[in-house]
């Protein structure tokens, strides 16, 4: 039995490793690791213009952290603190549209979530320092904001909405880490079913309407807690004909 | 539709903007460009030991890489060989089932040297040693230039034409091609380029196409791929 696969968008850009420095389609192996630990297969899918065509050939898509996305999409002036990725959002604005119009069961991750709400015209906040006074939603780099004995900084609670998918999947309440300095402002077409209680930060959009299309902005794939990826690859596998058998891992 | 093109990859620790060492995914952007140019649509495959993604493949890249496990062709490991286990045993695994598919493979330096030892083959583990020089890897980042020789009517020279520069960085070769046909070598008689002529598309090259976005190579694969 085979598993259903899951494309996962890549990063393009300048890595060094091993004393190589050079430009890489890449993705940190956490997100390939969730993937396969809840039973998908995961393949990269790198940012590509004009192509959406590889959407058929997926059972599910994983849209992957990174930069910012460009202010320009929802007719805003770019902040100082923006730094953004012109040829991700090229790609993947046009790989969402095409995966919401296929109705492809897709996750969203930080800024893949901020990629939903743009694609379903929706717009962000650009540097939440400005708008909350405290930078306590951007964990430092490499840490554990979860792990045992961690300060508080990068992690927060959600509140998720009752009736919700989130809630359904979820439940009512949960902790999260969190590195990111964007936020979804106004989620578009899609609906805000999670927040942060401390300062009514978005944390979860969802599309109740589709299949399986919801986004969060915390890093799922860095924890224990693979809850949104699970859900993913139950949708991805049913989309392919593929039964629960499957999944067994 | 573009004919969907995997190619494999690496997993090494990486270090990009804030992040410092972490497991990564990756491959050269070279590699995807350069089936991007040709007309494909590439995607990345992450080390898996499973053939599952093969399903969604129109064709397959084996990039370059550490060396191989010298026990998948019945050797002990020399001094000056480095290797990936999990990655050999991943991509000998998707190799071995993409040929019983007939799919089209292109393999790019460690690639052919796969694509040897899935054919029975044997490798040289140090050309230095066995050669004398140093030409096929001169220095570290530096690309050894050759002219190559290519067996007349072979897949490979009908592909290359008139040019014969290729561009080499390995310090391992094939020593037994095993099935496949050696139809490429190098001024000093290494094996360069092997195809097996009775699939739809099976070749390997030593030197590295995808530095140079080498159509002939890329589109030749594109075009079976689509096929």
């Amino acid at each position: 039995m085979r598993r259903p696969l899951i494309g996962m968008t890549a990063y393009s850009r300048q890595v060094q490793y091993d004393g190589n420095d050079l430009m890489a389609g890449m993705l940190p192996m956490t997100y390939v690791r969730a993937v396969h630990a809840v039973g998908g297969r995961a393949v990269l899918i790198t940012p590509d213009e004009p192509g959406t065509d590889v959407v058929e050939s997926l059972d599910g898509i994983v849209f992957s952290g990174g930069n910012d996305i460009d202010p320009a999409y929802w007719g805003a002036e770019r902040h100082p603190e923006t730094e953004v990725d012109k040829e991700r959002d090229t790609a993947e604005l046009m790989l969402m549209k095409a995966a919401l119009e296929a109705d492809l069961p897709v996750l969203g991750v930080c800024r893949g979530m901020q990629v939903m709400a743009v694609a379903g015209g929706g717009t962000l906040h650009q540097h939440l320092p400005d708008l909350l006074g405290s930078d306590h939603h951007r964990g430092a780099p490499g840490t554990d904001p979860l792990a045992a004995g961690a300060a508080a900084y990068g992690r927060h609670d959600v509140t998720v909405r009752p009736g919700s998918r989130a809630h359904e999947l979820l439940g009512e309440r949960l902790t999260v880490n969190s590195f990111h300095h964007q936020a979804v402002d106004d989620p578009g077409s899609f609906t805000a079913t999670g927040w942060c209680p401390d300062d009514q930060v978005i944390e979860i959009i969802e599309d109740p309407a589709l299949t399986y299309a919801i986004g969060v902005q915390w890093h799922p794939e860095r924890t224990n807690d693979l809850r949104v990826f699970s859900r993913l690859v139950e949708a991805a596998a049913k989309r392919a004909g593929l039964g629960e058998a499957a999944l067994a891992v | 539709m573009r004919p969907i093109i995997g190619i494999t990859t690496y997993v090494e620790n990486a270090t990009w903007g804030v992040w410092r060492d972490l497991p990564t995914t990756l491959i050269p952007h070279d590699y995807v460009a350069a089936v991007t140019l040709a007309g494909g649509r590439p995607v990345l495959i992450p080390q898996e030991d499973d053939t599952d993604v093969l399903r969604a493949l129109d064709g397959l890249v084996l990039a370059g890489g550490p060396d191989l496990g010298p026990e998948m062709y019945g050797q002990e490991p020399g001094p000056h060989t480095v290797v990936r286990p999990e990655r050999d045993t991943a991509e000998l695994r998707l190799v071995r089932a993409a040929l019983e598919m007939d799919m089209p493979v292109l393999g790019i330096c460690r690639g052919m040297q796969l694509l040897t030892v899935a054919a029975g083959g044997t490798l040289h583990q140090h050309l230095p040693d066995l050669l004398g020089h140093e030409k096929h890897r001169p220095a570290p980042g530096v690309y050894g230039e050759h002219d190559a020789r290519f067996e007349p009517g072979s897949r490979i020279a009908t592909l290359m034409g008139d040019d014969l520069a290729i561009r080499c960085f390995h310090h391992q070769g094939v020593a037994d091609p095993g099935t496949l046909t050696v139809t490429g070598r190098a001024e000093d008689g290494l094996p360069e380029a092997v195809e097996d002529p009775g699939r739809r598309f099976v070749l390997g090259v030593q030197w590295h196409p995808e530095v140079v976005r080498d159509r002939r190579l890329f589109g030749a694969l594109a075009t079976a791929a689509r096929n």
